[in-house]
């Protein structure tokens, strides 16, 4: 992996980034503007878990898990005490940060690494799940709904058909996340994380404590990957225990950082623009084929294979992720 | 360098977020009408209501064609069931364009635009957004609740009507939605029929249930169909001794859930869930020969489909389901189904034949309409009264302010002699219920 970066630049390549991201619904088609909603909210999962699959080397099968918690407490805050999910998403975050601390440190505390500790994590989502299916208090496996208000309210952030302003939204929080990845890089912290997640004992024997930093990642990991659950809930209406702690999910959030480039700061961001385009691409060749292509008119799942083709070679020939081939490209090219 | 290489992320970045919105605009610039159609619905619901109709009118010329959306799961785990509803949705169009089309409107003919939700309540939803800026004026789907869940807050949103066609949670309906309409029977009637249909059938055959175990799949539809079923079941004094959910789409072998079901004795074992998932509690039943009088299945996916009587063969006998159904003593739905097996190559389950049915009540809704504009056709709907469907309901298809469909109920089915039967209400019986019904006793 590329040691980490330094530098003024990245905080100037987010400041430009985010105002161009914030361009876009200027441009988007309605239809356009919902995909790039959904790939900014899966950029937003995948930013949580850069930071500590990516940066602390934690590598997590189980952040359906945050995500869930997220989801749960905002539509649960809502319904049942017609709280904002704004103050929904900080609990929600806060909760998820704890429940990080509490099995990321029953993890280390036990030595867990590597696949047991991918294994671990995918077990703690798993158990939510069944929690969440067994308590009726939020309502076992039928779900919540979220009552859908007239007109435009940012209370609550719901509002009537201009799906403009739900995409303000996941964008600021996105720009929350990514700038907090720019200063965990930046900082002392961060270097800690990298050096831990690139040989742990050595780390260790110079002084940093490993429990402490990767706890750390793990929190904020936590934090950011809720405020995705809860904007789920907030964009989508509905939340059951599938749907936030699956581990259907848990892949999902893996995805886009591993296409992107697992340990950047803009890898997240990257693999679910392009995972966003590549799904809706190959949907629209199989709904709309060019002429040459008519044959391929109907055939159901072939977008989904054209995608898995995809991924396979994105990781053959790139395990790096995008952001990574694009370094090496650059490098090349320093020589 | 290490700025050009910041900037090239950068341009990457904006690169492919902006074939994205290449992808989306090509679709508005093939129907440029609909741009204008999206702006001024995201404008304030009121101008549209307004202007929508003068638009129609002033058109003047006869509208040539009419889109109207489909969105069901035609890949991943559910895309068997979902495919075949889209086939059923289109043949509903051809029927309907090869009648004449939409009288009132000039004869126009309905295009029907098919959207792959692959199972995904992101995916339905932002197909859903397709589908209306590409200007459907209607939508029908989605066979998952969830999925379901997603569209009709679109639908709402954009004042789009949505006709359900298969989607069981009463939460759907629940939230005051004004543009959603549902044919098939909610999860309360589904639980509250089975219910009452098993206690008629057990009386009748002067063995009265008292006790039954229930097995179902976890995730909202087994779960809310179970609680509207212990609920009903108890104004009858039926108990259920034992409640074991499963997961219907990790499970490979139900013996050891049934092993639990049958040990407090119960006198029926109860079975909601999925096709797969129903074959397996079924096989489970027959190898553990459960002393039970019948395996009773209320919304089940298995015991009343031509597949389980291939599938499970001598064993099926017996089995009841307390499930939606066409019409089956109806010739129209004997022509439907004939021709669709002769088109398509397999067997029209109930589940396609709502489909078909969703489209027409639609139709039937947009010629009543006699325009195409979405609110008019939500009034419309509203009123909607047709008598001459193809389900097994004991009244017309009509919907109350909620767009629950006020006579969509199950009916009684039960395999005998190798055929699926419809065993009750009386007036929709084929044969007479066989109660104790088990073939392994």
């Amino acid at each position: 992996m590329n040691p980490v970066r330094i530098g003024s630049q990245d905080v100037r390549a987010l400041v430009i980034v985010v105002i161009l991201l914030a361009l876009l619904p200027f441009f988007l088609s309605r239809f356009a503007l919902t995909v790039a909603t959904v790939a900014l909210m899966f950029a937003l999962m995948g930013t949580g878990w850069n930071m500590m699959g990516g940066y602390a080397g934690q590598f997590s099968f189980g952040h359906a898990a945050y995500f869930g918690i997220g989801a749960y407490t905002v539509a649960v805050l809502l319904t049942k005490y017609l709280l904002s999910p704004w103050v929904g998403l900080l609990i929600g975050g806060a909760l998820a940060a704890v429940f990080g601390l509490v099995t990321g440190y029953l993890s280390f505390r036990y030595k867990l690494r590597g696949a047991y500790f991918a294994l671990a994590t995918f077990a703690f989502a798993e158990m939510l799940r069944l929690l969440a299916s067994g308590s009726s208090f939020i309502n076992k496996a039928i779900g919540i709904h979220i009552p859908l208000v007239g007109g435009d309210d940012w209370a609550r952030f719901q509002f009537e058909n201009t799906q403009r302003n739900s995409y303000f939204v996941i964008l600021l929080l996105l720009a929350l996340a990514l700038a907090a990845t720019v200063w965990m890089v930046r900082s002392r912290a961060g270097h800690y994380m990298v050096a831990i997640r690139d040989d742990e004992d050595a780390a260790a024997a110079l002084g940093v404590d490993p429990l402490k930093y990767k706890l750390l990642a793990v929190a904020l990991s936590g934090f950011f990957t809720a405020l995705a659950g809860g904007f789920y809930v907030q964009y989508f209406l509905f939340i059951d225990p599938d749907l936030a702690f699956g581990a259907l999910v848990s892949v999902q959030i893996l995805l886009r950082p591993i296409v992107g480039g697992v340990g950047t700061i803009w890898g997240p961001l990257v693999g679910a623009g392009v995972l966003a385009v590549l799904g809706e691409g190959t949907r629209t060749l199989v709904r709309q084929p060019p002429a040459f292509l008519s044959f391929l008119q109907g055939v159901n799942g072939l977008d989904g294979m054209l995608f898995g083709a995809f991924l396979i070679v994105v990781i053959i020939f790139a395990p790096e992720g995008v952001v990574g081939v694009v370094r090496r490209i650059r490098t090349r090219m320093e020589r | 360098m290490k700025r050009l290489s910041k900037l090239l992320i950068l341009v990457m970045t904006l690169a492919l977020i902006a074939s994205a919105c290449v992808s989306g605009t090509s679709e508005t610039t093939t129907t440029p009408t609909t741009q204008a159609a999206t702006t001024t619905t995201s404008g304030q619901a009121t101008v549209t209501t307004t202007t929508a109709p003068a638009a129609t009118t002033t058109a003047a010329a006869p509208v040539e064609t009419i889109k109207i959306g489909a969105i069901h799961p035609l890949t991943g785990a559910l895309a068997g069931a979902g495919t075949k509803m889209d086939n059923a949705a289109k043949m509903a169009v051809a029927d309907i364009n090869e009648a004449g089309g939409i009288a009132s409107l000039g004869g126009a003919k309905l295009e029907l635009l098919s959207a792959d939700s692959t199972g995904a309540p992101e995916v339905g939803q932002a197909e859903a957004e397709r589908l209306v800026g590409e200007g459907v004026v209607g939508l029908i789907g989605s066979y998952q609740s969830s999925v379901t869940t997603n569209v009709a807050a679109i639908a709402e949103r954009s004042n789009v009507p949505l006709v359900i066609d298969v989607a069981v949670a009463d939460s759907i309906l629940q939230q005051g939605y004004k543009y959603s309409f549902r044919v098939q029977p909610n999860a309360t009637a589904m639980g509250k029929y089975g219910a009452e249909f098993l206690n008629t059938v057990a009386t009748a055959a002067g063995e009265p249930v008292t006790k039954v175990s229930y097995l179902h799949e976890e995730s909202g539809f087994g779960t809310s169909v179970f609680e509207a079923f212990k609920a009903a079941a108890a104004d009858y004094g039926i108990e259920v001794v034992a409640e074991i959910p499963y997961g219907a789409f990790t499970v490979t072998d139900l013996t050891t859930e049934m092993t639990q079901a049958a040990a407090p004795k119960p006198d029926v074992i109860v079975v909601t869930g999925y096709y797969n998932d129903g074959l397996l509690a079924a096989r489970a039943a027959k190898d553990l020969a459960v002393d039970v009088k019948a395996i009773f299945g209320v919304a089940n996916g298995a015991f009343d489909t031509p597949e389980f009587t291939a599938d499970f063969a001598a064993g099926a006998e017996g089995f009841f389901d307390s499930n939606y159904h066409y019409n089956a003593a109806s010739t129209k739905v004997a022509d439907v189904r004939d021709r669709y097996q002769a088109q398509y190559g397999e067997l029209m389950d109930t589940a396609s034949v709502l489909a078909y049915q969703a489209v027409v009540v639609l139709a039937d809704a947009i010629e009543r309409a006699g325009s195409t504009d979405p609110t008019a056709i939500r009034d419309a709907l509203s009123q909607t009264n047709l008598s001459d469907h193809l389900m097994a309901y004991p009244g017309p298809i009509k919907f109350n302010s909620a767009g629950e469909n006020v006579n969509a109920q199950p009916v009684l089915m039960q395999v005998q002699n190798g055929a699926v039967q419809q065993v009750w209400p009386a007036e929709l019986q084929e044969s007479q219920p066989k109660y104790p019904a088990v073939s392994w006793k």
